[in-house]
């Protein structure tokens, strides 16, 4: 198990990188960099739980309200969890957290392996970012995209 | 409520030690419910493609783009196993179905287009062919299409608009055939059949896992694979479990969540049962808690509110005492979701869903009252919606003792 200063370590390699390749944040949904860079190992449901890896200041994660104390269990590194109700929209909270980090313009790396729903979604409350693969700065900052996940279920 | 994606690790898991621990008798005793399952016929997916353009013409979209996946599955009856190169279904709004495959697959067996690609910039080149020759310049794309996809077929075709598919391929799923609620039905009877044996097993001092390992046992007997979460005790308030071990003691609250899957086809049920005497408080929340399933159950009728059929249940809870809203202690969660082909899928019992019931929806009813630092109980049943009113797969538990009617 790794400790929280290997996951800091790690995700400011990955923001080194971000610089390199001109992305402003990258958007992570679970899977292998979500997994790599913050240590968070969640299923991918039709609840979105993201993460958002600003080039400059600390991640946040926007994740299912009612998940939030399952999910604090799991979360080693940064503070900023935003929790988003049945009735809300999580990619509102996506957008806000990209203002925040003063991503308002420019490109944002999403997650070559991210749901089309859910990039629909963050495209739609943030319509003027330029949304490109984030694979490249990812590998760059040794996020082995190919490994397996472990996930999917023994049934018919 | 469903959590087979983060559960499928602790399954494997809990199946080798269900390999390695004795199988009880009342699991051994069971026997493969598989007969007479009626598969979906050819002839039911070309009506599923037939109303995909047909609603496609009226949301002007020219053709829809799927990968492999549950609504693949859904319209061609091919299931592309994971782990291999990008396999692409487009279905048009007129003309033949097209598929851009990395090699010619003997599962494919809807339409005779069939282009093969040899890596992945072939695939997104002969994706963007595909579409031209088909004339379409509005193209949905279904919701699990990776970004990668989606930013390979507009790097190729830029002129092209894409937008979510959903309302073509949620539109035509969200309507069961009465062959798809046989199939949903005989799920939901495997699944009772499972509960059933493997709550006999429950015993002071139990791990989750061994409870775990013997839902698997019995899904694995009765002819499924399938499986189900187990909570006891305090964690059973919070809806999808904690990572903390637990071992079961003399009056825990012991909840079971999940299922298996028939042709592909989902059940989610849950049962919140009691081991040892149930307290006062136990029991009252228990009953107030099957008062709200009721009481969704009751307002699901043809033309209500998806939203309405979440207040019906919500205002039982919290006439009852408990939180407005999702605040806990109260019900922290929608009260349903859609079911078929995915354990969650298009339309949900959800507040701002005003979606209207239709005959032919399929829905989980499991409002949860969750009691942080106490325990929480929800009871799952899934319906299906009729001109009649709506009708449970199952009956319901009838008691806090009893999981089974």
């Amino acid at each position: 198990m790794q400790t929280p200063g290997e996951f800091h370590t790690r995700i400011e390699k990955a923001q080194q990188a971000m610089k390199e390749f001109g992305l402003g944040a990258i958007v992570l949904e679970p899977g292998p960099a979500m997994m790599y860079l913050t240590g968070v190992r969640w299923g991918k449901s039709e609840r979105s739980f993201i993460v958002v890896i600003p080039a400059k200041g600390e991640p946040a994660y926007i994740l299912p309200g009612f998940e939030e104390m399952r999910a604090r269990e799991l979360i080693h590194v940064g503070t900023d969890i935003r929790a988003w109700q049945e009735d809300e929209s999580p990619y509102e909270r996506v957008a806000q957290v990209l203002k925040d980090r003063g991503v308002t313009a420019g490109r944002v790396g999403m997650d070559d392996a991210a749901r089309y729903f859910v990039f629909d979604g963050v495209r739609k409350q943030a319509p003027k970012l330029d949304y490109v693969s984030a694979t490249q700065a990812l590998k760059s900052a040794g996020v082995d995209l190919t490994q397996p996940l472990g996930r999917g279920r023994a049934k018919q | 409520m469903n959590r087979r994606v983060f559960m499928a690790v602790a399954a494997a898991v809990a199946a080798k030690l269900a390999d390695a621990q004795e199988v009880p008798d009342a699991i051994k005793k069971l026997r493969p419910m598989l007969d007479g399952i009626q598969p979906i016929t050819d002839d039911e997916r070309r009506a599923r493609v037939e109303k995909a353009q047909r609603l496609m013409h009226e949301n002007k979209l020219g053709a829809i783009v799927l990968e492999g996946g549950s609504s693949m599955y859904y319209f061609s009856g091919t299931r592309w196993n994971a782990g291999e190169r990008t396999s692409v279904l487009v279905i048009p709004a007129e003309g033949e179905s097209a598929w851009v495959v990395p090699n010619v697959h003997d599962g494919i067996k809807m339409g005779s287009d069939v282009r093969v690609a040899q890596d992945d910039a072939d695939t997104f080149k002969k994706i963007a062919q595909v579409l031209k020759d088909r004339g379409a310049t509005r193209v949905g794309i279904e919701e699990r299409v990776r970004f990668a996809v989606y930013d390979g077929i507009r790097k190729e075709a830029p002129s092209l608009e894409f937008s979510s598919a959903d309302a073509v391929s949620a539109g035509c799923r969200m309507i069961k055939s009465p062959a798809e609620i046989a199939l949903l039905q005989r799920a939901n009877d495997i699944t009772i059949e499972a509960y059933r044996a493997a709550l006999t097993t429950l015993r002071e001092g139990m791990t989750q896992r061994e409870l775990t390992g013997n839902i698997s046992a019995a899904f694995r007997a009765l002819g499924v694979g399938g499986g189900a979460m187990a909570i006891f005790g305090k964690y059973t308030a919070f809806p999808h479990g904690s990572i903390a071990p637990q071992q079961l003691r003399e009056g825990d609250f012991v909840l079971i969540d999940d299922g298996c899957s028939v042709e592909g086809y989902q059940s989610d049920i849950t049962r919140t049962v009691i081991f040892g005497k149930p307290t006062a408080r136990q029991r009252q929340v228990w009953d107030l808690e099957r008062k709200a399933q009721d009481a969704a159950l009751a307002a699901a009728n043809v033309g209500a509110t998806c939203e309405s059929v979440d207040a019906a249940a919500r205002d039982v809870i919290t006439k009852g005492g408990f939180s407005p809203g999702y605040k806990v202690p109260g019900l922290p969660h929608r009260t349903g979701h859609g079911i078929g082909l995915d354990g969650h899928e298009w339309t949900y019992l959800v507040k701002g869903n005003k979606t209207k019931l239709q005959p032919g929806m399929c829905f989980s009813d499991e409002p949860t009252i969750a009691i942080y630092g106490e325990f929480g109980v929800r009871l799952e049943d899934c319906m299906y919606i009729t001109e009649a009113g709506a009708k449970m797969f199952t009956k319901q538990s009838p008691a806090i003792d009893q999981p089974f009617g």
